[in-house]
């Protein structure tokens, strides 16, 4: 498991609509407001990779220091799923992005769900941790 | 690209790679030139930069080419060494002061908005001072000893003609003494070019001794390399300069001197001659002239394949040296060092092709050598070299990359040279467009030192903007890194610039962090700089941060009141986001003609009051003509739609407050916005409500784009006081609740009133405010979509009216729980604060099967004891008629209410079925003085009933066997209550047409009296139909209530019973059938059962005790009764009794049995009915002549005859028993008509062939009711089919 991993789901109008703190580390006060800031900018690089590839995957697409920055881009409302983690376990964390999209996808089912408004399950929630224990 | 020489980069170049001229002068020089505020190097430097200087060269293989661009650098002696690192650092941290200092004017104003950054050139947004810090990181690694630029290229030694002896003074200057260390020990030629130059300054007297001297050098140093230059020649020291060409240069200049002012034009143009002189005819052709010699060296050396090899070969033998960071140590002497100083000077004249050939050949050296430090330089020269020479970017960016590296593996005496060579490359990339890697680089250049890093940081996020396309939330973060690290530095200012940059991408964003953590920094720091208000801006955006966790809102709340605080006033903020207001909850009681007795009443929707006062209201024309009579000019219309309310009742305005944050906050003095305006004329109305709304406009236009308002505009409140009070509430919240505060106008005089919007002061120090106008203006869009039908409500401008009475309402002892069945007596207590009285008093309530109104003489009686029965009250059907069918209460002429005394009228309450119910109570009233504009109003009152369930009655009829005209009644009692214990007092039939006896003597069955709280009891009774007698006696028996028609369930039977016909017994019971839906209330076959119980309440209030004689040990002011309608389960109008013996012996072994019976049929209903009578045997098929149609055949197909399935299995259970079946003789169907209430009698005969006890039920009876002429066909059943009752009859054996 990373001992840092910040997940987040950015809607297609770049606002966050999930977010988890998914590391072991210790929590720090000021972490959050760093990740958040270091994904936002990993957006910028996002915008340009995405329409270069067809690969829904783009691996370690931005860093700033240590950490890495991982995006998986959903086909179909251009949501992106993003995770900032320090560790290098590539196909762990493309088999959570996949799984994640999938969750994603059952909340996108939900008729009373409005897409890209914040997702607020709490099942959600602990599906998606329990899945960064599994696969980071 | 263009010419690369043109990019910036290159022209960096051309100005940092110069030669360079070292100059030694004496004291008396300096002295001279001081006198103009200038050194001697700050007065020749303007002169020492030539853009046409067209100067023929030629390269090492005779190529002519000429140079047009040429620039000298002249340093002291003293200054060529490298410069001491801390000294260098100093100087950074000063330029980044200064223009830190020189920005601060711009931190007030708004950030600009991101499209406006997006729009500007590069140059504008730019810091200028960006270039000048990159200048001066460069320089701090000049003078290195592994590069030859900056080794001199001659020497200018300089002594004044004020000198003694000048030629010796030449010779002592050029001492090795004082000659920098460079050049001693080893790393630079010492040998170079000098040129001698005499300074004679013209205000020391005339030129002839500076020019005897001069010839005199020329004598001593060879003519050429001698000079003389003349300054000083203006006597007064007052000229002025068009341009001042050394302004440029020396910044740090105070106003008040004035630099060059002793030198006039002539001056200036023999400083200019000499520079270039010194340049064209002496540096120039010395460098081109060191490079052939240099290259001759190289080429005999170095150059052919004879020589690589023997090169190759010579260094691997060098191999085994000890490996030295910088490499093995090299002279000037040494074939490295040469061929180096070849390379730099032909860069430093163009001849880039030479230049690079030579880099190239000494970097393979460098690199064998393993002289990191040395190849690094020799890299970074051959990128610049591809740069200029525009040829492969690729190279050009692969070895500045090597170079880059190389330097840093050095480590940290790399570092400098690491940060030159990356903003090199930088350059090169912003060259081409690169912004992206450039970027990149930058960040790879931020190294240790804090401050370098941020400044590289936001030249990063430049980087990162001016990208195509710009890459805006990298610009951002960048600039918010840097603005960390110039806070780490102390240079708040620069902090504060760089967050305003991002402010402009952050603006509004919904990544609630980064929000939170740039507007809290920017906000503290410009508080620490004392700009509190921009602070307090900042700051209040980060308030309501419920996402963040505990300790960082208690860190930002305490921060903003420090700030606040600290400013010492109190700040009015518009949109204050603490707490936060919650719009939709905003709600607008006023009460026009219609006003609420409580706060449940209006909630209650309105078109529920609506259709309760339908009947009540005048309509809508007669209002409006009643209106116009009395005042003409009224614009009705206006009064239509806006809301209307009066002076001196108070508009109540409900809004929500919700805290998002986890800790408490408390919130005071809140209180409502009004603008109220007159209305003297009404003519005049129109102006001035349109004057005040505009200067309302006015000053909200003011609020909106400053933001703040000082604390006057509280005082125009208050000096409006006069015209309307607002109450104030203070409220304190806990973390995360949310408070619905109720806040009150009341208007005090006649005019315009507008509600604007709320204010409240946050813990003492902030007080914030909230329009709702701009809020309506979303609503009204949205419901522009949807309905428009509660923007009347919404609404916030009124116009208030004169004062009106207005009735004050409530219902007295108005409990909140009842049981069920519960009769109890409420007064209705109505007052009228105003001295206007009010008439025409109606009212109406929505349930009147519980709530009833009273008569006024219902007041001074004790109830109960008022229903008992003292003569025998007469029950007619206009008795019930004319109280109860008239649903609105006209409230008698004299009922005036007005003064403090309250008027009291009786109310009955009954609850009628448990359940929750809401009652409504409408109360219409007129004014007194028919001059006021409103011509009534409606008292609207609202209560919430709780009925719990206490006796569960069921009564169970059954037509007795033994009579015709008797039923037996069976009632059925469960006391459903958990405590409570009831005492069944009576029950009585309604009407006239029964009369109820006990079957059983009390003590039998219900020995206790008491029904305790879940006990059950079963009683019988008789009832017997006295309609009869009724309607055949209708002469003499006097139209009442029989006796029978009552009967107490009590032992002491002393007791009067209780009279059902009276108020408000009566009125609940028409209200009762109603609703149990017996419309037919003629239907002489039903009968309406009440059941009366008291509860008894031993520990009831004391003061209950002397009240009625009823229950001396008991005060039972609490009645209980229960009503009960029933009807028969069917509704056959016919009655038959089948009568016979019941028991009878017979000797079967002579004959079989015949039994005769009679069965008496009659027809009660008022109609002539044609009856049938079917008999089946049991065995079917043993009697053919029964023929029944829907008899039992074969027994098997029920489906056909469902409802003679019971009756049909009980046959043939009793025929299986029964060996031997009888059969009906005589007729199988008889047919008979019967005259409206008549009886007849028909006989019957049975078989029976052997003894056993018979069911003789297995008839069927058929009745058809003949309609008589004048009575349709209407509701009632016509026709139907009854199955016989059960009669059974032994017969036994005789002997």
């Amino acid at each position: 498991m990373a001992s840092t991993a910040c997940f987040m789901i950015v809607s297609r109008n770049d606002i966050p609509i999930y977010e988890a703190e998914v590391g072991a580390a210790v929590k720090k006060e000021d972490a959050a407001q760093q990740h958040q800031f270091i994904l936002h900018a990993a957006l910028d690089i996002v915008q340009d990779l995405a329409w270069t590839t067809s690969a829904m995957f783009l691996k370690a697409i931005d860093r700033f220091n240590d950490l890495v920055v991982s995006v998986y881009v959903t086909a179909v409302i251009h949501t992106r799923l993003m995770l900032l983690h320090d560790s290098r376990n590539d196909d762990g964390i493309k088999s959570f992005f996949q799984e994640v999209h999938e969750l994603y996808i059952k909340i996108l089912l939900n008729p009373l769900y409005l897409p890209g408004s914040r997702i607020t399950s709490s099942h959600f929630d602990t599906k998606v941790r329990a899945l960064a224990r599994k696969y980071l | 690209m263009a010419d690369p020489a043109n990019s910036p980069l290159g022209r960096m170049l051309l100005d940092e790679i110069t030669p360079v001229v070292m100059v030694i002068r004496t004291d008396l020089v300096e002295e001279a030139c001081q006198k103009n505020n200038l050194s001697l190097i700050e007065m020749l430097k303007p002169f020492c930069a030539f853009n046409n200087i067209d100067v023929p060269v030629r390269t090492a293989s005779d190529q002519p080419y000429r140079i047009q661009k040429f620039k000298l650098r002249l340093f002291y002696a003293s200054e060529i060494r490298q410069p001491n690192i801390e000294v260098a650092k100093e100087r950074l941290k000063q330029v980044i002061t200064n223009a830190g200092e020189k920005g601060i004017s711009d931190l007030c104003t708004e950030p600009p908005r991101i499209e406006t950054v997006l729009t500007t050139t590069q140059s504008e947004l730019l810091p200028s001072w960006f270039p000048f810090f990159n200048k001066e990181l460069v320089h701090t690694v000049s003078f290195s000893d592994h590069e030859a630029f900056d080794h001199p290229v001659a020497c200018l030694l300089v002594v004044s003609s004020k000198d003694e002896e000048p030629i010796n003074k030449f010779v002592d200057l050029f001492n090795t003494d004082q000659l920098p260390s460079l050049l001693n020990d080893g790393t630079m030629d010492p040998k170079i070019m000098k040129y001698y130059l005499l300074l004679h300054d013209n205000q020391d007297g005339m030129s002839e001794k500076a020019t005897k001297i001069l010839s005199h050098m020329r004598n001593t140093f060879g003519s050429n390399d001698c000079g003389l230059m003349c300054i000083n020649s203006s006597q007064d020291g007052l000229v002025e300069h068009q341009e001042n060409p050394w302004t440029l240069d020396k910044t740090e200049s105070s106003p008040g001197q004035h630099l060059g002012c002793f030198l006039n034009d002539d001056d200036m143009d023999e400083l200019k001659i000499a520079m270039q002189d010194l340049s064209s005819k002496h540096i120039i052709p010395h460098m081109e002239q060191k490079i052939r010699f240099l290259n001759q060296q190289v080429s005999v050396t170095r150059r052919g394949f004879r020589n690589q090899i023997k090169n190759l070969w010579w260094r691997k033998g060098k191999e085994d040296t000890p490996d030295n960071p910088n490499g093995p140590m090299y002279t000037f002497s040494s074939i490295e060092s040469q061929i180096r100083v070849l390379g730099d000077y032909a860069f430093m004249l163009r001849d880039y092709e030479l230049a690079l050939s030579n880099y190239r050949l000494l970097s393979t050296d460098y690199k064998l050598d393993k002289s990191w430090n040395r190849y690094a330089g020799v890299q970074e020269m051959m990128g610049l070299t591809y740069f200029l020479l525009d040829q492969s970017r690729k190279d050009a960016e692969y070895c500045m990359e090597n170079a880059f590296n190389t330097y840093l593996k050095i480590g940290l005496s790399g570092q400098r040279n690491a940060t030159r060579c990356g903003l090199w490359w930088v350059e090169m990339l912003k060259a081409r467009d690169q912004f992206k890697e450039a970027a990149a680089v930058y960040l790879r250049i931020s190294g240790e030192e804090p401050l370098h890093s941020a400044v590289m940081l936001e030249q990063a996020s430049y980087c990162y903007l001016f990208a195509k396309p710009p890459m805006l939330r990298k610009y951002g973060f960048h600039l918010v890194l840097s603005g960390d690290l110039y806070k780490k530095c102390d240079q708040m200012k620069h902090a504060i610039r760089t967050y305003r940059g991002a402010l402009t991408v952050f603006k509004g964003t919904k990544w609630s962090h980064i929000r939170d953590h740039v507007h809290f920094h920017i906000g503290k720091w410009y508080a620490f700089l004392g700009m509190s208000d921009v602070a307090v801006k900042h700051i209040m955006e980060v308030l309501a941060c419920g996402h963040q966790s505990k300790a960082t809102q208690e860190l930002f709340l305490r921060d903003f009141f420090e700030i606040v605080q600290k400013t010492g006033k109190t700040f009015e903020v518009l949109k204050l986001q603490l707490p936060v207001i919650d719009m939709p909850s905003l709600k607008v009681v006023f009460e026009d003609h219609r006003t609420y007795a409580s706060s449940e009443a209006v909630s209650v929707k309105e078109s529920l009051w609506r259709s309760l006062e339908e009947e009540m209201v005048p309509s809508l024309s007669a209002i409006r003509s009643n209106w116009l009579e009395s005042q003409p000019k009224l614009a009705l219309k206006k009064y239509k739609e806006s809301n209307v309310c009066v002076a001196g009742e108070a508009i109540k305005v409900e809004i929500g407050f919700k805290n998002p944050l986890q800790i408490p906050i408390s919130v005071a003095s809140v209180s409502l916005i009004c603008e109220h305006s007159l209305r003297s004329d009404e003519t005049e109305a129109d102006a001035n409500s349109l004057t005040t709304e505009n200067q309302n406009d006015d000053r909200f236009r003011n609020l909106d784009s400053s933001g703040w308002c000082s604390h006057d505009n509280c005082r125009e409140c208050s000096s409006e006081k006069s015209s309307f009070t607002v109450s104030e509430v203070d409220i304190s919240l806990g973390g995360g609740q949310t408070l619905l505060a109720q806040l009150t106008v009341t208007p005090q005089l006649e005019g315009a009133l507008k509600i604007v919007g709320v204010r409240w002061k946050l813990s003492g120090s902030v007080a914030g405010f909230c329009t709702f106008a701009t809020e309506m203006v979303k609503k009204k869009v949205q419901k522009k979509r949807g309905k428009t039908k509660r923007q009347m409500v919404d609404n916030l401008e009124f116009i208030v009216i004169k004062a009106l009475p207005k009735l004050e309402g409530f219902i007295r002892h108005m409990p909140s729980a009842v049981y069920e069945g519960d009769l109890r007596r409420l007064d209705l207590v109505l007052k009228n604060p105003s001295e206007i009285s009010v008439k025409n008093m109606k009212m109406k309530i929505s349930h009147p099967r519980f709530l009833i109104i009273g008569n006024r003489e219902v007041m001074d009686i004790e109830f109960p004891a008022c229903l008992e029965r003292k003569t025998k009250s007469a029950w007619s059907d206009a008795h019930a008629n004319d109280t109860h069918d008239d649903r609105v209460f006209i409230f008698p002429e004299d009922a005036l209410v007005y003064g403090e005394t309250p008027f009291i009228w009786p109310l009955w309450l009954r609850a009628a079925t448990h359940g929750n119910i809401s009652l409504y109570l409408t109360l219409y009233y007129e004014m007194g003085d028919a001059s006021t504009v409103m011509k009534y109003r409606l008292l609207r009152m609202h209560y919430n009933l709780e009925v719990l369930p206490s006796l569960d009655v069921s009564f169970l009829l059954r037509p007795s066997p033994l009579q015709l005209h008797e039923f037996l009644l069976q009632m059925d009692v469960i006391n459903r209550t958990s405590s409570k214990t009831f005492q069944i007092q009576q029950l009585s039939s309604f009407g006239n047409n029964w009369e109820i006896s006990l079957l059983q003597p009390l003590d039998a069955i219900f020995p206790s009296e008491l029904l305790l709280a879940g006990q059950a009891l079963s009683c019988f009774f008789k009832l017997k139909n006295a309609r009869k007698s009724a309607i055949t006696e209708v002469e003499d028996s006097v139209v009442g209530p029989s006796e029978g028609s009552d009967v107490s369930l009590r032992r002491g039977c002393n007791e009067p019973l209780f009279d059902i016909y009276r108020p408000p017994l009566v009125g609940f019971h028409h209200y009762e059938r109603m609703d149990q839906g017996t419309s037919n209330q003629e239907n002489p076959n039903t009968v309406d059962l009440i059941l009366i119980s008291l509860q008894s309440r031993s520990e009831g209030n004391p003061e209950q005790r002397d009240s009625p004689n009823f229950f001396s040990h008991h005060s039972c002011h609490c009645r209980q009764d229960s009503f009960f309608t029933f009807t028969f389960a069917s509704t056959s109008p016919i009655w038959w009794l089948v009568e016979g013996p019941r028991t009878i012996q017979h000797n079967f072994s002579t004959s079989f049995c015949e039994i005769k019976l009679k069965m008496t049929i009659h027809n009660s209903s008022n109609e002539v009915s044609s009856i049938r009578i079917d008999t089946s045997d049991s065995t079917s098929s043993s009697n053919a002549t029964t023929s029944v149609p829907s008899g039992n055949e074969e027994g098997w197909h029920d489906l056909s005859v469902l409802n003679d399935v019971k009756a049909t299995s009980v046959v043939k259970s009793a025929s299986q028993e029964c060996i031997s079946p009888f059969i009906w003789s005589g007729a199988s169907s008889t047919q008979i008509k019967l005259e409206p209430t008549s009886t007849t009698e028909i006989p019957l005969q049975i078989c029976v062939f052997s003894p056993g006890t018979y069911d003789l039920s297995n008839y069927v009876l058929h009745w058809t009711l003949l309609p008589s002429d004048d009575q349709g066909a209407g509701t009632r059943q016509s026709s139907g089919t009854c199955q016989g009752h059960p009669y059974y009859l032994t017969v036994l054996q005789s002997s």
